[in-house]
């Protein structure tokens, strides 16, 4: 209590402090309302994170954040959708995600009823892409997106896995460095781009191989048997196998438990990097077991409204792009303190969004890096006081 | 029923000589093998064909079978999802001709294997590269490796044989089945109906009809069989009426006779008489010498005809062949009345015909026999008949002979002399006797005539007049010659040692011996044989024997003669007298027929003829000879008619050699030896 009550403090100050020196007239704002449609399922780690997230920033962006869950379903995250922009006291904004392209309709609904529309994580891609053209173009009331640049978290990840073969001397008889890849799907975007990065990397370093770019439906059972199958075929070929690339945190989980099995130390005789900052690889990442986990992402929930609290007061960020691309950041046994902890407990709140809205004269311009995360969160209990 | 007809006509135990073999089995067997043969050897061809084609489609079923699955797998096994590639190939192993499957990995190594069962048998292998590639990369991820058994398609081949086996018999039996019914009804059946139609013909002779009404080549067949057998029937018929018919006269003929005679016996009551005429027509032989065959066969019509309107519609008239007639009068009151049937009969033919614009009398004999119909010996009603028939023409020419018990004595003891004429010769029954021949003048013999008798044990001395006909009929005339010629030279020898060599013999030829060229040599040889010379052999013959075939008389006669005999005519006067023959044939004498002799001196006729043929003899310088001289009259008109020889009672009776001999040395001049010999027409002798 005596925490919470502390902390309620602390944002009050903060916000009684920096409103006036916002540089945008704290007066004029008014409170916003905004719905998002999510297309995840409660529980889902990600999703219920970025609502979160988007919550918690609306709370210090004077916004109310309605989340409303599609389990999964994209019927009804459109029968969803539609509804809100039927409403007869409409939002302000409605924030889609368009997975599977199943938010286009809504996007177009929006438009037609006059409802401000803002993609974040899935945009639009292929025909609709074409069709639809940028934001505010043909859609008027679509304001642009904000995604993460996952290819780069995908070349970083494999960037960190060679650094650490090299610096090991894990090469194969062949003189190369045989490392494993393996996908969630080759389907979505979020996906391919990652994939993207992996074979980007390993492209531009002539001494790796990918051996194999398997796929475990982003799963860490089916990521554990594709690397024991692995692992068993490179003994057969005789390869030392130097490091395993999974593009998301259970994978990669699924890679520690497979490389176990096959006697291996992950962290000593090879490393594996994952990407989601998730609880359980932040642990391994603790335990010396995964080499980093990239991710953050989440936070475009909360940097969405950041986004939105100055595009409504006057501060578009159309004036750098109406797409934000938000890079993400890896954590390792470096930088695993300051983050965890926040993570772990999900207080987001403690993360000061004001600090990250857009200067005066700066539209546009924003830095969602993980050092400005770490920098804008208050000093650990003990420094905080 | 009609199969069995069919299949056995003969069945039924008519006498049908080889075992018929039927030829619609004969075609079943033919066509049967060769028809399961076909099929077999067609499905089995076909299935061997099929067999192949199955064999190369499973080959290239499992190929694709491999190929598709090695697209399939190659993802999940790049991606090393080897669950799922287990998964994918369990897929296949629906497919029961796969035995075993397996997916080996770039490494060789087995990612996934599944075996259905224990492969036991023709097990094939197809193994298949699996390539992964995606925009990046082309790779072989591994390899699949498929065993399949043909046991399948052995199976199936086996069962579809068995089908087409089980097929191909039923559509055999079928076939068969169909043979057999169609065979029957188009083959079997008209067969049969001719079969039948011939069966029936040959039971009682008639010509039955085929029953067929079809267009097909049986019914042209049994058209044609019908026509043939009404062809058949009508020349049946009239073949029929042919032989039992006389085709000249149109009256039934011998044969219908023994028909007619058992209908009559069968109908009516037993103790009806029935009157059968036996009619034989006189001297027709005359009538077709005289006036040709055509005017002969004119003549028997004329005759037909007459007895045809002469007789009631019940009676039956047939025409047995030749002149004879029978006349059958199935009811007769009594004997009296058939006799005077027959006489009416005899009348009826006896009226006048014109051959050649000449009257002919016609004249017959009838032998009439009469009996009950009850008689069980009905059917010798012929032979009786023909036995009073023998009487009338031998006795009483032109008449109606009657049978009665005489006459079958008569009858009986001619058959029974027939019979003995063997056992006559073996045992030397006939004997011959000499008549003299003597000198009108002297009265001296100058010659003997050899008459031939027959020394019967049960009926006595029997005359040549009965018996000649008989040995005649018998064949027995050369026998019976050169029997009478080896006694005459034997009675020559013992004239010339009695002192008489001058005694000449006589023997009389039949006409058959006169065509006998043997006879000459015969002569000579028995001649030599006895020592006698063959001048002292006179040989009689008649006027009838020469005119049968006078080529041969005469070259037989010439012979005879230049062997020294003389040649006598014998009978002259009664026969044709041909002035003619007596200058023809090289003749030594002319005797005189008794008959002109016994009514002289009385008869001036006689008288005459004998003083005419008396003068012919003298100019033409031929020896009379008179025979039958009884009385001492007669030989002086003979005398005095120029008349040398004389033969007869008054001078000698003929009488065994012995008594002949006997004779001589006497020098009586008269045979006063009396023999009880019957007083038979004497010179009708061999």
């Amino acid at each position: 209590m005596t925490i919470f009550l502390r902390i309620m403090l602390a944002v009050g100050m903060a916000c009684g402090v920096l409103a006036p020196a916002g540089g945008i007239d704290a007066a004029a704002a008014k409170s916003l309302n905004i719905v998002f449609v999510s297309p995840g399922k409660t529980g889902e780690v990600y999703w219920d994170m970025v609502a979160q997230t988007m919550r918690a920033a609306g709370r210090k962006l004077d916004a109310h954040v309605e989340v409303l869950t599609s389990e999964r379903n994209y019927r009804t995250m459109q029968e969803l959708g539609f509804g809100v922009v039927a409403r007869a006291d409409k939002p302000d904004f409605l924030i889609l995600s368009n997975e599977e392209s199943a938010a286009v309709p809504i996007l177009e609904a929006a438009e037609a009823a006059g409802v401000r529309t803002l993609l974040l994580s899935n945009t639009l891609i292929g025909e609709d892409a074409k069709r639809l053209g940028p934001p505010r173009q043909n859609l008027k009331s679509w304001l642009g997106d904000i995604t993460t640049d996952l290819q780069t978290a995908g070349a970083r990840m494999a960037n960190a896995l060679i650094s650490a073969a090299r610096a090991e001397k894990w090469q194969s008889p062949d003189g190369k460095i045989h490392i494993l890849g393996i996908g969630g799907d080759e389907i979505t975007p979020a996906s391919i781009a990652r994939n993207a990065g992996l074979q980007l990397a390993a492209d531009a370093a002539p001494d790796v191989v990918v051996d194999r770019m398997l796929f475990a439906n982003w799963t860490q059972s089916e990521a554990e048997q594709v690397t024991a199958n692995y692992l068993r075929w490179a003994a057969r070929k005789e390869i030392r196998p130097a490091g395993i690339w999974a593009g998301n945190d259970p994978m990669a989980l699924g890679a520690l438990r497979a490389i176990t099995a096959a006697g291996l130390v992950p962290g000593r005789n090879i490393e594996v990097v994952g990407l989601n900052w998730s609880e359980d690889a932040l642990r391994e990442i603790k335990a010396g077991r995964l080499l980093l986990s990239d991710g953050g992402h989440f936070l475009l929930g909360g940097w969405s409204i950041v986004l939105l609290r100055d595009y409504a007061d006057g501060c578009d960020f159309a004036d750098v792009s109406p797409r934000v691309e938000v890079k993400t950041s890896a954590i390792t046994r470096d930088n695993l303190g300051s983050v965890g902890d926040l993570i772990k407990t999900r207080a987001f709140d403690r993360i000061d969004f004001t600090r990250f809205r857009a200067k005066a004269g700066h539209c546009g311009q924003y830095d969602f890096s993980l050092d400005a995360l770490v920098s804008s969160l208050p000093l650990p209990d003990g420094v905080g006081d | 029923m009609k199969r069995e007809a069919m299949t056995d006509p003969d069945g039924n135990g008519q006498a049908a000589p080889p075992r018929l073999r039927s030829v619609v089995r004969a075609m079943i067997w033919a066509t049967v093998p060769v028809l399961l043969l076909v099929q077999l050897l067609a499905s089995a061809g076909v299935e061997a064909t099929s067999f192949w084609s199955q064999i190369r489609q499973l080959d290239a079923r499992i190929a694709r079978t491999a190929e598709s699955r090695a697209e399939l797998i190659a993802e999940p096994l790049w991606k090393m999802r080897y669950d799922q590639v287990t998964g994918v190939l369990n897929e296949i192993m629906h497919d029961e001709t796969i035995a075993a499957a397996a997916v080996y990995d770039d490494t060789g190594v087995a990612i996934a294997r599944v075996v259905a069962r224990a492969s036991d048998q023709a097990v094939a292998e197809i193994s298949r590269p699996i390539k992964y590639s995606n925009g990046n990369i082309a790779v072989q991820a591994g390899r699949i490796a498929i065993a399949y058994s043909y046991a399948t398609v052995y199976a199936d081949t086996g069962s579809r044989l068995m089908l087409l086996l089980i097929v191909g018999l039923l559509a055999t039996l079928a076939t068969v089945v169909a043979m057999r019914i169609s065979a029957n009804i188009f083959i079997g059946r008209p067969l049969a109906a001719i079969m039948s139609a011939i069966q029936r013909s040959k039971q009682d002779g008639r010509a039955y009809p085929a029953e067929i009404r079809s267009a097909n080549e049986f019914g042209q067949l049994a058209q044609a069989f019908n026509a043939m057998q009404h062809t058949t029937s009508g020349a049946l018929d009239r073949l029929g009426h042919m032989a039992s018919h006389d085709p000249l006269t149109g009256l039934p003929n011998r044969r219908s006779l023994s028909e007619r005679l058992v209908t009559l016996s069968d109908a009516g009551s037993p103790d009806s008489l029935i009157a059968f005429c036996f009619i034989d027509l006189d001297d027709f032989k005359g009538i077709n010498d005289t006036f040709g065959h055509d005017a002969g066969d004119r003549f028997l019509v004329h005759i037909s005809e007459r007895l045809r309107e002469a007789v009631e519609p019940q009676d039956w008239v047939a025409r047995l062949g030749g002149d004879e007639f029978v006349v059958i009068r199935p009811e007769v009151s009594n004997e009296a009345t058939a006799q005077a049937f027959a006489r009416q009969l005899l009348d009826a033919i006896s009226e006048p015909i014109r051959l050649h614009d000449k009257q002919v009398a016609p004249r017959a004999s009838i032998g009439l026999a009469v009996r009950r119909a009850g008689d069980p010996e009905l059917s010798h009603l012929p032979a009786l008949a023909d036995i009073a028939l023998y009487h009338a023409k031998s006795k009483a020419p032109g008449t109606v002979a009657v049978l009665d018990e005489a006459l079958q004595r008569d009858y009986r003891r001619r058959r029974d002399l027939e019979l003995a004429i063997p056992a006559g010769f073996a045992e030397g029954q006939f004997e011959v006797w000499y008549q003299g021949q003597v000198d009108l003048e002297s009265a001296a013999v100058v010659g003997l005539e050899a008459l031939i008798r027959w020394r019967h044990p049960d009926h006595g001395v029997i005359g040549p007049g009965e018996f000649l006909p008989l040995i005649e009929r018998s064949g027995n005339n050369a026998r019976l010659t050169r029997y009478v010629l080896t006694d005459a030279c034997r009675a020559l020898q013992r004239l010339a040692a009695a002192g008489r060599p001058d005694i000449r013999i006589a023997i009389n030829l039949p006409p058959s011996e006169l065509a006998d060229h043997s006879l000459a040599a015969e002569l000579r040889a028995t001649c030599a044989r006895f020592d006698v010379a063959a001048s002292m052999l006179e040989l009689e013959i008649t006027e009838g024997s020469l005119i049968n075939n006078i080529a041969s008389a005469s070259e037989t006669l010439h012979r005879l003669r230049r062997l020294g005999a003389t040649i006598a005519l014998d009978d002259f006067g009664t026969g044709y007298s041909s002035l003619a023959h007596l200058r023809r044939f090289p003749l030594d004498k002319v005797k005189i027929d008794k008959a002109f002799i016994s009514e002289i001196p009385d008869s001036a006729e006689d008288k005459a003829i004998v003083g005419v043929i008396a003068s012919l003899a003298g100019t033409l310088g031929l020896t009379l000879v008179a025979e039958g001289i009884e009385r001492t009259e007669q030989a002086a008109a003979m005398r005095e008619m120029g008349v040398t020889l004389g033969q007869g009672y008054l001078y000698h009776r003929p009488q065994p050699l012995a008594a002949v001999l006997q004779g001589l040395e006497g020098r009586t001049g008269e045979g006063r030896v009396r023999i009880d010999s019957p007083s038979v027409a004497p010179e009708f002798a061999a």
